[in-house]
């Protein structure tokens, strides 16, 4: 009996005892949320034009975010190392098109797989002989991202919000409406979709591989970088912050490896969810630490009535 | 484009020789002392710093003193990433020609450990690994001074309680810790304290995808209001935690942490805002000591350290410490050779040294160390010395020290030790114990 109390009443009753704490728990998982969707659209961009899983999209988001501290390191002034990191994206990935994939073409998936493992080896020796091991301060400030704290004191208490998590949360749904737009209405955007779709139709009506991938790998470059910095600006700028990829394979499950839709519902649904699971139900009944496996159980119970995620294209082949 | 090329070659080599590096191999002559460390991955911005002071103090004995009387100390670091099966591998790797181990991971130590009776070679852990592995009847061949965990939890409730746990009646006290072998390792110390002397304990874990979003455990401790919150953080958990708790505006005078805890990178990120937050410490930095004028000289300005100098390493607690860690090394194979009568001690006898360790305040000064470890002596029984520790406190751009040495209760820790070593050993019968002990 204590223990349905625990699951069923407990958990409800402390949410309607201090609104103004489930009102910061809500704030703090849509922040997580929109970070993850981020995270996960650089994996659907590749995956969708290319039907490649990019293993290095994680070691891309501490390459940009340390290209871009290093740079300023260097002497760089801030809005100058910001669009020298992204032409240093670009030159990534006009590399790894030429370098990695087009040898490639048309060689089966794991192939690919296994040369973005290779891909992400590489970044980490070379950005570990480049910036060094070290934790480094993200160049918050100088960005003009605005650090303070705005207080609120709804239902007489208080929600704090760091002013560069609101900003991370505007500047996440601005470049994602942005990217939107562009692959629904821009001509690229839809030599991307085509691609997508179908390699070879694509092909005969003359839309580029090579072009589409460049600019694919540097549209997740430039995730990357928005990644690095928002997460950066958390917590530093280290090799740590490859694990966070690691959030974004739950999300995928969820949302479906192909749909952008589904990489930002999915992101935002995991960030809130597990956030209020792991606070209501994980660390009083659990001992905490849920948001290991909370995403993925409920990715996984999706996928039993989904097995393409809420948003993926359903497969039908016929034998 | 030669330069790209050659650091393209040179990226593909370092990433290829964390997977296919080979061993060094001992000469003659020389002592062949392996490091299974980290200088990548997550773990990274708190590994390099204490690496760096390992290989430093050991190429300061060769280029000043030729080596360790007479004989060079050939120092060859195998790269786990901090991960426990790469760090078994590099185990396997190294162990050949090794007169000691140095798993640097208490996942990667509790892994060695069984291992270690079957090889006969001697584990070394400072500050890390199993606290009852100063049991040294049972465990023979392992060693951890000069201060473990279980005395670091003693030392910290001392220190916030003034020597008077009964103090801390009704008190709730939290434990940030990375959901780790590491993080989990004072959790039975806390927890019989915390019967004993009336004070909740909570442990809130961060797991590893965690570790640099930490608003789950923080909105936990707004919610819980913890008198204390002590930290059993690394890598990047302590600047994730670090920085969460000057957003939430925690009091930094209430928390507190390990010394792994205490890494001068992870304050600077937050500065000023981090004032007040304090960390044990078995070692203390001074760069004006005799020891550092060395090594500044024989090897920073000769070129031969991979230090940071433009973020101010040299000066820094992680890489003073890891100087020190090789210091406690280097005396146990010193004390080896003076025992045996030889240049080149193998892995048993560096046992026997590193069980007749004397690091007294003498010895220090000798060194020129005088103030910057503490003094601690181990024996057959004791693997651990159990010397204590300062209290260091960040004043917003660096540590410094804010107590005398610190002592743990050490009557309220050796009945768990003994406890755990004889649980230990029965759940590894059958498991070699040395009663007498005699080597």
């Amino acid at each position: 009996m204590e223990l349905l109390n625990a699951i069923f009443v407990k958990p409800f009753a402390d949410m309607a005892a201090a609104p103004d704490f489930l009102l910061q728990v809500l704030w703090e998982g849509l922040v997580g949320g929109v970070l993850y969707a981020l995270i996960a659209l650089g994996f659907v961009l590749i995956y969708k034009s290319s039907r490649i899983f990019n293993f290095a999209q994680g070691i891309m988001v501490v390459f940009a975010a340390l290209t871009l501290v290093g740079l300023y390191e260097m002497g760089v002034p801030a809005l100058l190392a910001l669009p020298l990191t992204l032409g240093v994206m670009l030159l990534l990935a006009i590399s790894i098109e030429r370098v990695v994939l087009r040898p490639l073409v048309n060689q089966p998936d794991i192939i690919l797989f296994m040369a973005t493992i290779g891909i992400t080896l590489f970044l980490i020796g070379l950005g570990e002989i480049i910036f060094g091991g070290e934790n480094k301060v993200m160049i918050t400030e100088q960005l003009g991202i605005p650090t303070g704290s705005i207080l609120f004191e709804p239902f007489g208490g208080f929600v704090s919000i760091e002013e560069k998590d609101l900003t991370a949360v505007i500047g996440a749904g601005i470049l994602v409406a942005s990217l939107l737009v562009f692959l629904n209405k821009s001509k690229i955007g839809r030599a991307i979709r085509a691609l997508g779709d179908d390699h070879q139709a694509a092909l005969s009506v003359g839309i580029s591989l090579s072009t589409i991938w460049v600019i694919v790998w540097f549209i997740a470059g430039v995730i990357a970088l928005a990644t690095g910095i928002v997460w950066g600006a958390r917590a530093g700028v280290s090799f740590a912050l490859e694990v966070i990829a690691y959030k974004a394979l739950p999300v995928l499950m969820l949302g479906g490896l192909e749909s952008v839709m589904g990489a930002i519902i999915g992101g935002l649904a995991i960030g809130i969810l597990e956030k209020l699971f792991e606070i209501y139900w994980g660390q009083p009944l659990l001992g905490g630490n849920t948001e290991a496996w909370f995403a993925y159980v409920l990715a996984l119970m999706v996928l039993l009535f989904r097995p393409q995620g809420l948003f993926g294209e359903r497969i039908i082949e016929r034998v | 484009m030669k330069t790209w090329m050659k650091a393209a070659a040179t990226a593909s080599a370092m990433a290829a020789g964390v997977v296919f590096a080979a061993p060094a191999l001992a000469q003659d002559g020389s002592i062949y002392i392996p490091n299974l460390s980290y200088r990548t991955g997550p773990f990274a911005a708190t590994g390099t710093p204490l690496m760096n002071g390992q290989r430093d103090y050991i190429t300061l004995l060769n280029e000043r003193d030729g080596g360790l009387n007479g004989a060079k100390l050939v120092y060859d670091e195998c790269e786990t990433g901090y991960n426990t099966e790469k760090g078994v591998e590099c185990y396997e790797k190294t162990k050949a020609n090794a007169v000691v181990t140095q798993p640097w991971s208490t996942g990667i130590t509790l892994q060695v450990l069984p291992k270690s009776n079957v090889d006969e070679i001697p584990i070394l852990a400072p500050g890390y690994g199993f606290s009852a592995m100063a049991d040294g009847k049972v465990f023979q061949w392992a060693y951890n001074p000069p201060s473990s965990y279980w005395d670091g939890a003693s030392m910290i409730l001392n220190h916030i309680s003034d020597n008077d746990l009964s103090s801390l009646s009704g008190k709730k006290i939290a434990l940030l810790h990375l959901d780790h072998p590491y993080g989990k390792e004072p959790i039975p110390l806390f927890e019989k304290l915390a019967g004993e002397h009336g004070f909740t304990f909570l442990p809130i874990p961060v797991g590893l995808t965690e570790m640099q979003n930490q608003a789950a455990q923080w909105l936990q401790i707004r919610r819980e209001r913890p008198d204390y919150v002590i930290m059993w953080g690394w890598g990047a958990m302590n600047a994730g935690a670090l920085t969460e708790a000057a957003k939430t505006k925690y009091p930094m005078d209430q928390f507190l942490g390990i010394w792994w805890s205490g890494h001068d990178g992870d304050l600077k990120l937050i500065g000023d805002q981090g004032k007040g937050y304090r960390s044990i410490s078995w070692s203390v930095p001074n760069s004006e000591s005799s020891l550092m004028q060395d090594i500044k000289t024989h090897v920073v300005d000769a070129g031969k350290s991979q230090i940071n100098q433009a973020e101010g390493e040299f000066d820094s607690v992680f890489y003073q410490r890891g100087i020190m860690i090789s210091v406690i090394l280097v005396e146990g194979i010193r004390a080896a050779q003076e025992e045996f009568d030889t240049q080149t001690p193998n892995a048993e006898q560096v046992r026997w040294g590193l069980e007749n360790i004397k690091l007294d305040e003498a010895r220090l000064k000798e060194l020129g160390a005088e103030g910057m470890l503490v003094p601690f002596s181990t024996s057959c029984a004791d693997h651990t010395g159990h010397g204590g520790g300062w209290m260091l406190e960040w004043d917003g751009s660096k540590f410094v020290k804010v107590s005398d040495i610190i002592q743990p209760d050490r009557s309220a820790i050796e009945p768990l030790e003994e406890e755990k070593a004889k649980e230990y050993a029965e759940a590894n019968a059958p498991w070699p114990v040395n009663e007498e002990c005699e080597m």
